[in-house]
């Protein structure tokens, strides 16, 4: 395509400068402030006096098994609406896709706002609920884990099945006939030739929930306020109330590191699976 | 023709350039809160007043302090408004000067505790609120603080997280009705926590609220008076609470920044700010109770605000010093007992 490498990397200069400009510097010397605090140089003493405060251990840990529930989660049903929607005929399979995607054209925050009505006491949920006869008292779901959850599912699912529905169309079209007519089962063919197949989908589908449900501010914010501080919000909070800084920085990288880890896990377990 | 042309052309740029240079520009730093009010009935008539330019700078209390901070050297603002107890921080830090209130034709008409508030003549106050609570005379009865915390009507009750304006006066509140007032709200934080699980949030921005208590989802919150408005158009019975302890609540101020160029200019502009009309402009509009005493409001106005010398007088607030100096007490202590 180009004549030499030399051409190539001078076009691709512009897009690097920019990058480096306005994305990476800004975010090298904001990391930068949780590793030197002391004068004689480089430290680790933010990042141990971060994580050896009680609360910050809880909102760390919450963060995870929350991106972690909502990712796992996300790939189950993202699966099952996946494969739904690959197998319709293509009239059908277009509006389902744009069903999928119409969520994704609304503001979060408007999203976020209707589990607030559809959560609280008197919403569509504890209605239901309490007119099944299953509580007397309507339940407490506002400002809990579990409305985080919900929130940050529905945020971003669609970003699962979207991955997912185009790693299962180019998976081969008989690969699930043959493994049935050799006998596997349902879940031995899920297991052994879709899961394989489609491991690329899931890196990238796992990847975009995870690193999501650990960056989103907006919903945790409203549907679990200060009762379920998760990190983003704790760095929106150490900046805009303490004005700190150090714990900003040190809450961002811990953010990176995990987001990156994230990464590595999926396509590690990705790629154990395909050698299985 | 072309060198005429040129030489009207670099005539009118020269001619603009000097205009430009004698206009006086004053550079103000302001909340984010209420700016098309704020333009309509302080700036714009200012502005056409002094036939000088205004650039009104936004953000919270947090950037801009630490914007003052940066440019301490060579400031880009020339006044700002801030709470009370951040113009003491911004005392402390020398980014702020004396005010020479003889240039101020409206002081005197301030309320007393609008003169001074931090006692070192580096502030004036523009506009203070009362703090107490709001809630739902049909479902429950308030007549301390301490109320919010029985067990019948603590699973309905929205607290101020700590960190915002409104947590550490309400927790000074809840701490004199449990008669254990100390500097570091050990007491009151302690008892929230023991309940943290019962309130249903720990709340960061007030304008949730109106939607919480139209759900049902609450039936009270300790409140600033500047955010009852929202609440007297629900279409449940909202009331506002007298405590036998007393209100407590805030006060906005206005400061100079040392080193200003324009310290005249900005002291014609708090003196606008502080005259009797543009109080009143803005106390019509519900956007601040005035701190002018000779502002007179209808009653229906003045109902949604924190108006008159008595409540001046009876609000029970907390010392700048003691909550600079607290601050982060306050928050450790809270995310110790509550947050976790």
């Amino acid at each position: 395509m180009f004549q030499n490498r030399a051409e190539a990397l001078a076009l691709a200069l512009p897009a690097a400068v920019f990058v480096a400009v306005v994305f990476l510097a800004p975010v090298l010397i904001l990391l930068s402030e949780g590793f030197h605090i002391a004068p004689g140089g480089w430290t680790l003493s933010a990042y141990a006096g971060f994580f050896s405060e009680a609360l910050n251990q809880t909102v760390f840990l919450r963060t995870l098994r929350l991106g972690v529930e909502v990712t796992a989660v996300s790939a189950v049903i993202g699966y099952v609406a996946a494969f739904a929607i690959v197998n319709l005929p293509p009239k059908s399979k277009g509006r389902m896709v744009g069903l999928v995607v119409l969520p994704l054209m609304i503001s979060p925050v408007a999203r976020t706002y209707a589990w607030i009505v559809i959560l609280g006491r008197t919403g569509i949920v504890n209605r239901v609920v309490q007119g099944l006869g299953l509580s007397s008292e309507p339940l407490r779901l506002l400002f809990s884990e579990t409305a985080v959850f919900i929130g940050l599912l529905q945020l971003f699912l669609p970003l699962m099945i979207l991955s997912l529905i185009s790693a299962l169309e180019n998976m081969p079209k008989d690969a699930i006939p043959a493994a049935r007519v050799l006998g596997a089962n349902w879940f031995q063919v899920f297991w052994k030739v879709v899961l394989p197949l489609t491991r690329e989908g899931l890196v990238v589908g796992g990847t975009l929930v995870f690193t999501g449900s650990l960056t989103a501010y907006i919903t945790p914010a409203i549907l679990g306020g200060s009762k379920v501080l998760m990190l983003e919000t704790l760095l929106y909070q150490r900046i805009s109330v303490s004005n700190d800084y150090v714990s900003a920085s040190v809450i961002a990288f811990i953010l990176i590191v995990m987001s990156f880890g994230a990464n590595l896990v999926l396509k590690r377990l990705a790629t154990a699976r395909s050698r299985a | 023709m072309k060198r005429l042309l040129l030489a009207s052309a670099t005539l009118l740029v020269l001619s603009s350039l000097g205009a430009q240079a004698e206009e006086r520009t004053l550079t103000i730093s302001v909340y984010a809160f209420a700016q098309d009010d704020y333009k309509k009935l302080v700036y714009d008539p200012f502005e056409a007043k002094c036939g000088c330019k205004l650039v009104v700078e936004t953000g919270n209390s947090v950037e801009r302090l630490a914007k003052m901070q940066e440019n301490k050297a060579n400031p880009v603002v020339d006044m700002a408004v801030i709470s009370m107890a951040d113009a003491l921080q911004a005392s402390r830090a020398g980014l702020i000067d004396k005010i020479d209130t003889s240039k101020l034709s409206n002081f005197n008409k301030l309320y007393d505790l609008a003169k001074d508030p931090n006692g070192d003549g580096m502030s004036v106050g523009y506009t203070f609120y009362a703090t107490s609570i709001a809630y739902r005379p049909d479902k429950m009865k308030i007549d301390s603080w301490t109320d919010l915390l029985k067990p019948e009507y603590v699973g309905h009750v929205a607290w101020p997280n700590v960190t915002t304006n409104q947590g550490p006066p309400a927790l000074y509140m809840l701490g004199l009705a449990l008669g254990k007032n100390t500097p570091d709200l050990a007491a009151p934080i302690a008892a929230v926590g023991e309940h943290k699980s019962d309130i249903v949030t720990f709340y960061e921005k007030s304008s949730q609220l109106v939607q919480l208590m139209q759900q049902e989802e609450i039936w009270a919150a300790p409140i600033g008076r500047f955010s009852w408005a929202g609440f007297t158009k629900l279409d449940v019975p909202v009331a506002w609470a007298a405590p036998k302890e007393g209100q407590t609540g805030g006060m906005n101020v206005m400061v100079v920044t040392k080193g200003s160029k324009n310290q005249d200019l900005a002291l014609q502009f708090m003196d606008f700010w502080l005259s009797t009309e543009a109080q009143t402009a803005l106390a019509m509009k519900l956007v601040d109770s005035p701190a002018n005493k000779e502002v007179k409001l209808p009653d229906d106005v003045a109902n949604n605000l924190t108006y008159g010398e008595d409540t001046a007088k009876s609000l029970k607030l907390i010392p700048s010093a003691v909550a600079l100096d607290q601050r982060n007490g306050w928050v450790k202590e809270w995310n110790d007992k509550v947050g976790q």
